[in-house]
């Protein structure tokens, strides 16, 4: 196998896998408290929140990684103050694409675990409160074993989208061999070399397979809980 | 002024009627094209699409039948690609300009520097990035890693470059400040007041910066050829060479 790919080639699939892992893991928590409030809240304000979370989806790749550069960055405000307080830089790291990843995937991760949330019958929630059960008690004893399909589905959708993540983490962390090029940026590379075809191709194999993966994996898992949760 | 070029404008546009060209461009070029461009279509009522990207992308766009009538590359190499599918006119193809390689700063009282010294701490500090373009594919990277390695800076260098996929985006990187420094032509430095250069590399420490044009397609339209024709003379000429370019076809 490692002669089939070049180190740099498996290097480039490695830390996909470690960005997109990590975006996907660190996303969730946030992820199902945003689809829960706006699945079940209304508040002022809601159809701004729904927007914002919305935004990376509509606005181009590259706009939204020049915006996370000017934040995050060095020089941007959020950026300046993680590194002067906790030493941690984001642009040109790996966790930078990480964060990139993760607020690309965002949007379709939270439209999955929402539309899981309003199928939802709130009576059963309600039953649970009337029986006495704190509001943290009814979620992860109610809810969250109904909706953990929705939950499956969404983070592999967020983690497949940030697989292929390429606008926004190019303009935010660059094309740095081993540190922040990630498998759509190697065979960007390699396609602007001529006769890097046949290296670009090998990667886009690898990258169908781990895509096909994920999704034939989520409709598993989601079949299984959904057939676990019938029959109980 | 005014009126005899008016007067020029309607005798020479006659014949062939409005035409809406299409020129695909380096985006090194971005500032002098958009220019001369303007100026292009009010003089003589053709209407200019300019598409930028890094010259790697375009040519390989052509390649796939993208509805180009010019292409400026920003190195010959990806011109001679084109050629050897017989997709330019050969005798139109013509090396336009010249350009070079600058080190750039952040940092607006930055001084200019000794490039054989150069050392990554001093020039990016902790863990600063040199920005430039993608080393094995942009021209500008291209060129860029060939001075580097000629005055023997690339094993030390390697290791604190960002890449990007074309030498604009590296500007803008030093430009805002997230890389202290970066390789760029002398024309992107001229271009962007929020950087400085600190040394020009010599032109013995990489291949010879042309860029070259030619006319795509079997049938060229006769506005491209003027835009083309344009480009080498008086106002055209003087863009460029205000933008830091060498016009080596006159």
């Amino acid at each position: 196998m490692s002669d089939w790919l070049s180190p740099d080639e498996w290097q480039a699939v490695a830390l996909s896998l470690q960005v997109s892992f990590w975006a996907t893991l660190l996303s969730l928590p946030l992820g199902i408290l945003t689809a829960h409030t706006l699945a079940r809240r209304n508040f002022p304000g809601k159809q701004l929140l729904n927007g914002l979370v919305h935004l990376p989806l509509i606005l181009p790749p590259v706009v939204t990684g020049y915006l996370l550069l000017l934040t995050f960055g060095r020089q941007g405000p959020i950026g300046s103050a993680l590194y002067d307080w906790l030493g941690i830089t984001l642009a040109f790291k790996w966790t930078g694409a990480a964060l990139a990843a993760a607020i690309m995937a965002f949007p379709l991760m939270v439209r999955a675990i929402r539309l899981a949330i309003e199928a939802v019958d709130p009576k059963l929630e309600a039953a649970a409160s009337t029986l006495g059960a704190s509001r943290l008690w009814v979620f992860s004893t109610v809810t969250l074993p109904l909706i953990l399909p929705g939950i499956i589905a969404g983070s592999i959708l967020a983690f497949a989208k940030a697989m292929g993540e390429f606008g926004a983490t190019i303009t935010f962390v660059s094309n740095i061999p081993g540190q922040t090029q990630t498998l759509p940026s190697a065979i960007y590379a390699f396609l602007q070399v001529p006769g890097g075809e046949s290296q670009a191709a090998r990667l886009v194999l690898i990258a169908i397979a781990i895509a096909m993966t994920a999704l034939l994996l989520s409709e598993w898992i989601s079949r299984a809980v959904a057939r676990r949760i019938a029959g109980q | 002024m005014r009126l005899p070029t008016l007067a020029l404008t309607l005798f020479l546009a006659t014949p062939a009627a409005a035409d809406d060209i299409t020129v695909f461009a380096a985006a090194s070029l971005k500032t002098a094209l958009d220019q001369i461009a303007t100026e292009f279509q009010a003089t003589t009522g053709h209407t200019v699409t300019l598409s930028f990207a890094a010259s790697n992308t375009l040519a390989q766009q052509i390649l796939q039948g993208a509805p180009a009538d010019i292409f400026l590359s920003a190195s010959p190499e990806w011109m001679d690609l084109l050629a050897e599918k017989n997709l330019i006119q050969p005798a139109s193809r013509i090396p336009l300009l010249g350009n070079t390689l600058v080190l750039i700063a952040h940092d607006p009282n930055a001084t200019p520097v000794a490039l054989p010294t150069l050392n990554p701490a001093t020039l990016l500090g902790a863990d600063g990035k040199l920005a430039m373009a993608m080393t094995a594919s942009v021209p500008a990277g291209i060129y860029g890693k060939q001075a580097l390695t000629s005055l023997g800076l690339w094993p030390k260098f390697e290791p604190h470059i960002a890449q990007t996929d074309n030498v604009r985006a590296a500007l803008r990187l030093v430009a805002i400040g997230e890389a202290p420094a970066g390789i760029v032509y002398a024309s992107d430095a001229r271009a962007e007041p929020g950087v400085t250069i600190i040394a020009t590399f010599p032109a013995d420490t990489h291949d010879p910066i042309i860029y070259p044009a030619a006319l795509i397609g079997p049938s060229p339209k006769p506005a491209a050829a003027a835009f083309l024709t344009a480009l080498t003379q008086a106002p055209a000429a003087q863009v460029f060479t205000d933008q830091g370019f060498t016009v080596l076809a006159q």
